[in-house]
């Protein structure tokens, strides 16, 4: 269990840069068979969210914010074992962010959380160029595709990427989601067919993860 | 306006700029440095040598160069207390009896850097992201595979050992009544049926092994007295190829908790495959000695030795080196990853020493505590 006590430990030394202290707390975790999808939002998402709020107050450098955001990244990893042990259920999803949407933290969350659920999650990382997108969904024909944006700036090219995305795959379900959405630029995918706004990894879980009885 | 002209902007400069600011005599002593060069250098500039704090590989710096009158910024190496040198780049202004030389990081250089940087942790990532993946998926197909073995390995040993049982139950009993040809056509059909046998076997010992299922019933055992027994038997295999088989042990070898038949099979492995690889007239000699809390075993021979590069892959399962047995004998190439793994369990180690034209000596040492 994430205690508070033991989230500001983790938080005080993921914001000193101390990767050792922070793996060991994770490690810990892990051994206590924690749920992972606990890791992932009491800890890693709950702390870069403060990280980021406290870099909007200009109370720690952009430096910082980056050095937090690569320890977490590599903390991650050491979920995977866990993760990619669920049963495949067959499905295919593919997670990526909009070109020049360089934060791709919140997108391998995304993905790890199809994979923890049996989905293949096919993760192409931050910055993906359209056309190497659609040649990849071609290529898997995924069941959804999943898009995000970490800063605000990037909804117009999400919107582009949508548009593109459309007049590839007429019928593709399409999720949108990501910290870029936080303050505005909803309205403007709720119009539009067959597209998902996700504002949470519980909301992901509750829609499109867990499946409802009808499915089975 | 020079520096000189407004003592305040020079005071900024050496008190508080994030600059460095030095003001360097014309002998090239430092004769005045801002904290911002004393704290990136470590130490108090002053009264220094330029070439304390500018890096210049071995040459020495020529202060002429840095005041042909030009504008341009020259780019300087310069030593930190990081012990990672650090590039800045310098303006030098002329002050009449000294030089004032003002050092700044290029910050789109840096920017540059620290984006490239954070891309490549991210590609790094991504990787290992993959990576874990590709394993997961490796690991659960080698456990699919491990249970296909010991499935099939399972239902073929019984039809091979009824065609080993009916082969030698006609050699037996029809002797007389069959060609020399059919003699041999039978005789091949029961070494490869006994062949066939020990390899299932061996693949089951391989697919318990994996699958995590060794299971040792460990006993206080006279291990000494373990190894003479074998030996004995293993002398009368080697007897047939005139190899002779000794032990050695010169001090008292303490009971050790160990699966008696488990590591009879190290023993029949290691002492059949001396045997299996050393010519006619040689020696075999099995030595059991302490070492500190643990009992070691050497299987020593005088056979053609192991290239070098062949040792590490040696307890890998389906490995086999460029040695030939010398009898033409088959090898299964599982058994030493076996025994490896059989090793492993009782605590212990395995390792190898060989030497091509002397020999090889196989080595294991088990605790001496349970």
């Amino acid at each position: 269990m994430i205690t508070d006590e033991l989230y500001s430990t983790y938080q005080s030394n993921l914001l000193a840069g101390s990767r050792s202290v922070c793996s060991h707390i994770v490690t810990d975790l892990i051994h206590s068979n924690i749920p992972i999808k606990e890791l992932y939002i009491h800890l890693f998402q709950r702390s870069l969210y403060e990280v980021g709020t406290l870099w909007e107050r200009n109370k720690i450098s952009v430096a910082t914010e980056h050095m937090c955001t690569a320890i977490t990244e590599s903390l991650i990893n050491l979920c995977y074992p866990a993760i990619f042990s669920a049963n495949h259920t067959g499905q295919k999803a593919v997670i990526t962010c909009t070109p020049g949407e360089y934060h791709q933290i919140g997108a391998r969350m995304v993905a790890d959380h199809f994979e923890l659920h049996g989905w293949d999650g096919y993760y192409l990382g931050s910055n993906t160029p359209t056309d190497e997108l659609i040649k990849f969904t071609m290529e898997k024909q995924p069941d959804l595709l999943a898009i995000s944006i970490s800063v605000s700036f990037n909804i117009p090219s999400l919107m582009a990427l949508v548009k593109k995305i459309r007049s590839h795959f007429s019928d593709l379900k399409i999720l949108v989601g990501g910290q870029g959405f936080r303050w505005s630029g909803a309205d403007e995918f709720q119009t539009m067919g067959n597209i998902h706004l996700i504002t949470s990894l519980d909301e992901l879980e509750q829609k499109f993860l867990i499946p409802r009885r009808h499915d089975t | 306006m020079t520096p000189e002209a407004n003592p305040h902007l020079i005071d900024y400069l050496i008190l508080e700029s994030s600059m460095i600011c030095l003001i360097i005599g014309k002998d090239g002593t430092i004769l005045k440095a801002n904290s911002c060069a004393d704290s990136l250098s470590g130490h108090k500039l002053e009264g220094h040598p330029l070439n304390d704090f500018f890096v210049d590989f071995g040459r020495a710096l020529d202060l002429t160069v840095f005041l042909n009158g030009s504008r341009d910024k020259i780019l300087v190496n310069i030593s930190t207390s990081s012990e990672l040198p650090e590039t800045y780049y310098f303006r030098f202004f002329d002050l009449g009896n000294s030089i004032l030389a003002l050092g700044e990081a290029n910050r789109q250089e840096i920017g540059f850097l620290r984006k490239n940087m954070l891309e490549l942790n991210q590609e790094l990532n991504n990787l290992t992201r993959e990576l874990l993946k590709k394993n997961v998926e490796l690991k659960k197909l080698n456990d699919l595979k491990n249970q296909f073995l010991g499935i099939a390995a399972h239902d073929l040993r019984n039809p091979i050992g009824i065609i080993m049982t009916y082969s030698n139950f006609i050699l037996e009993e029809l002797n007389h009544e069959m060609t020399d040809a059919q003699i041999t056509m039978l005789n091949t059909i029961q070494t490869t049926s006994e062949f066939m046998l020990r390899l299932l076997e061996e693949l089951l010992d391989i697919n318990a092994l994996e699958s995590g299922k060794l299971r040792l019933e460990a006993h206080k055992t006279d291990l000494l007295g373990l190894v003479r027994t074998n030996t004995s038997m293993m002398n009368v295999i080697a007897a047939k190829k005139n190899i002779h088989i000794q032990v050695e042990s010169y001090e008292t070898i303490p009971e050790v908790i160990i699966d008696r038949g488990k590591i009879e099979q190290v023993l029949n492995n290691l002492i059949s495959n001396a045997v299996k690889f050393s010519l006619p007239g040689t020696t075999v000699t099995v030595k059991l000695f302490l070492t500190g809390d643990h009992v070691t075993v050497a299987v020593v021979d005088q056979g053609p030795g192991i290239p070098a590069n062949e040792t590490d892959r040696l307890f890998k399962p389906f490995q086999r080196t460029s040695v030939k047995a010398t009898a033409g004998e088959k090898s299964t190439g599982l058994g030493l990853s076996i025994v490896r793994n059989i090793i492993l369990g009782h605590h212990g180690k395995i390792w190898v020493e060989s030497k091509v034209g002397v020999g090889s000596a196989f080595y294991f040492s088990l605790p001496l505590s349970s």
